[in-house]
């Protein structure tokens, strides 16, 4: 399914080593729901066998990286590529994924990212929880951040393409 | 009542349990729509129908949930702490799956009749007295003890190299730290719910410098493992500790590759002899036997490997029995051995039942004589293990 990936450990501009990336028409991937659980399994696999629990590692990435799979693939967006890079510096997994979307939805992304950081995040988080609406795409990264300690960020690609940045913090975690 | 959903990826079962007014979900659940639910929602909320009091939400073995499951089963509960405010939510979460007690938890801070309980330890009885700190060392002895004959004995059970293998219960792990140097598979994935144990495992596999060996945090009876994945599943004198060993057996049995196989090991402790002294040690260890029982644990099991094994579904059983003995290397290693024995069970589990003095002292007196049987120049001890293994069919 992957178009291409490539596994290799190049320092890229950061200290981040680059472990895995891959990318997939953006057509092919919203062909199929399946694909997000299929590709965050499989990637949650690939990732954690040196992590010091590997099989409660995977689990938690799966969780976390099929949430963003998800994001993206409620995009629905007609055309373009889903790229992913996964990455790591430490106790520190980064997910980037870029993926096609409307002007107006970069400002979306822009705000709901806004809203997960400080200190108001968790508070946010319990008033979306009690409310009344179906879950959006902005309560999804909330809850990310919220409950899996996650820090995110945004980089513009161009007007129609957006990169979401997730560090997840969990690489020190074993019973 | 219960239902099921399948497909490749979501596959999950929700039930509820009159009896225990619990309602529980399993598997991994991640629908696109909530419309996947509606099923389950119903039964959900039928279930919150039919309680007084308490529901019990059991979460215990949900390995996945997106947050669209996640909101839709919140918010069913959410609105029931609204209009019946006479009932308590109680979600029980295990702290094997990462994510669920945190995302759970934040529940209770919307609903204050809703509480989160991890659960945790007190999967059998005896088990404080075996998981935790002092049995380490001579879980060590004695599988350098049984290894002497297992090497020999696990290749005829499906051992070879380059095979994907998993211990489950795997202890301080040093099982797999031998199988690894003898057989080389190309994967061990080893499983205990010690976390001591885990942590001195681990600091060994990095002080030797061993790769390879995933040592996992996991609940045996209910394992995030995957279906059909390993070549060989081995569980080691572990059987024999749970009171409901054919949970576990089927864990095995679930992760197991069709074609593959289960091998577990056992003991009958009550066969455990030596000569000189051969009475008074014959005596004791049919006192531990009954210490066990106490404790739910039947540590006579080995010689029933073979109808566990047949009822759990497997075919093509094979078992033997060896005998760990004095003359197999140190005798000092096997006085060690029971000497340890005497101070687990003649001391703390002993005194939990509430044994008496005199019986304590007699109790005491079998172990010791094992000791000298061991290390007499002329004395033969002996303890025995059963060992059986199951092909999964294909
Ligand atoms: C008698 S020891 C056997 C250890 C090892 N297989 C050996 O032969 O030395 C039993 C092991 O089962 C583990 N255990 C107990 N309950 C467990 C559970 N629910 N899930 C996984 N492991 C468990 C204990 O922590 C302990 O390490």
């Amino acid at each position: 399914m992957p178009r291409n990936v490539t596994s290799q450990n190049n320092v890229i501009e950061t200290s981040f080593c680059k472990m895995i990336e891959f990318d997939i028409e953006f057509n092919s991937f919203i062909s199929e729901w399946r694909h997000c659980a299929y590709i965050s399994n499989y990637l949650a696999r690939t990732v954690s066998h040196n992590r010091p629990d590997s099989v409660l590692y995977s689990n938690l990435y799966s969780s976390a990286f099929n949430e963003l799979l998800e994001v993206a693939f409620r995009t629905r967006h007609p055309a373009g590529v889903l790229a992913c890079r996964v990455s790591r510096d430490g106790e520190t997994d980064r997910i980037e994924l870029t993926f096609p979307c409307t002007p107006e939805e970069q400002q979306f992304y822009e705000y709901a990212i806004s809203q997960t950081q400080g200190a108001g995040a968790q508070e946010r988080y319990l008033v979306s929880l009690s409310g009344d609406v179906a879950p959006s795409r902005d309560m999804v990264l909330l809850e990310l951040a919220v409950d899996y300690n996650a820090t995110l960020r945004l980089e513009a690609v161009d007007a129609d393409t957006v990169t979401l940045v997730v560090d997840l913090p969990f690489g020190g975690l074993a019973n | 009542m219960s239902l099921f959903a399948h497909g490749p990826l979501t596959r999950f079962k929700a039930q509820y349990d009159p009896n225990n007014q619990e309602f529980s979900i399993s598997g991994s659940v991640r629908p696109q729509t909530i419309e996947e639910l509606a099923p389950s929602l119903a039964l959900l909320k039928d279930s919150i129908d039919r309680v007084r009091g308490i529901l019990y939400v059991n979460v215990k073995r949900l390995a996945q949930m997106n947050n669209t499951a996640f909101h839709a089963f919140a918010r069913v509960i959410i609105d029931a702490c609204r209009v019946r405010p006479d009932l308590k939510f109680v979600i029980i979460t295990s702290s094997v799956v990462g994510w669920t007690t945190r995302k759970f938890g934040r529940l209770s801070h919307v609903e204050p009749t809703i509480t989160v309980e991890q659960y945790d330890s007190a999967f059998y009885p005896g088990q404080s007295f075996l998981e935790e700190g002092g049995f380490i060392p001579i879980l060590r002895t004695q599988t350098n003890m049984t290894w002497r004959h297992e090497r020999a004995i696990l290749p005829r059970h499906g051992m070879r190299s380059g095979i994907t293998m998993a211990d489950i219960c795997c202890g301080i792990g040093d099982f797999a730290v031998l199988v690894q140097k003898e057989f080389q598979p190309s994967r061990i994935v080893a499983l205990d719910h010690s976390k001591s144990s885990l942590a001195y495992a681990r600091q060994i596999a990095a002080d030797f410098d061993i790769r390879g060996i995933e040592y996992t945090y996991g609940d045996a009876a209910a394992m995030l493992l995957e279906d059909d994945q390993f070549d060989l599943v081995t569980c080691r004198h572990s059987l024999q500790i749970f009171n409901r060993p054919e949970l576990i057996l089927k864990e095995l049995y679930r992760i197991c590759k069709p074609g593959g196989r289960v091998y577990i090991t056992n003991e009958k402790i009550s066969h455990c002899l030596g000569e000189p002294r051969s009475e008074t040690i014959q005596w004791t260890y049919n006192e531990l036997s009954k210490l066990f029982a106490h404790f739910e644990m039947d540590l006579e099991l080995g010689p029933k490997n073979r109808r566990c094994l047949v009822e759990a579904g497997f075919e093509d059983i094979r078992g033997e029995s060896f005998m760990v003995t004095n003359l197999d290397g140190d005798p000092q290693e096997f006085a060690d051995v029971v000497q340890s024995w005497e101070d687990t069970f003649a001391g703390e589990m002993a005194q939990q039942r509430g044994d008496r003095p005199e019986f304590i002292k007699r109790f005491r007196r079998g172990f010791q004589d094992h000791i000298f049987a061991a290390l007499h120049p002329k004395g033969y001890a002996g303890w025995p293990i059963w060992v059986a293994s199951g092909r999964k069919p294909l």
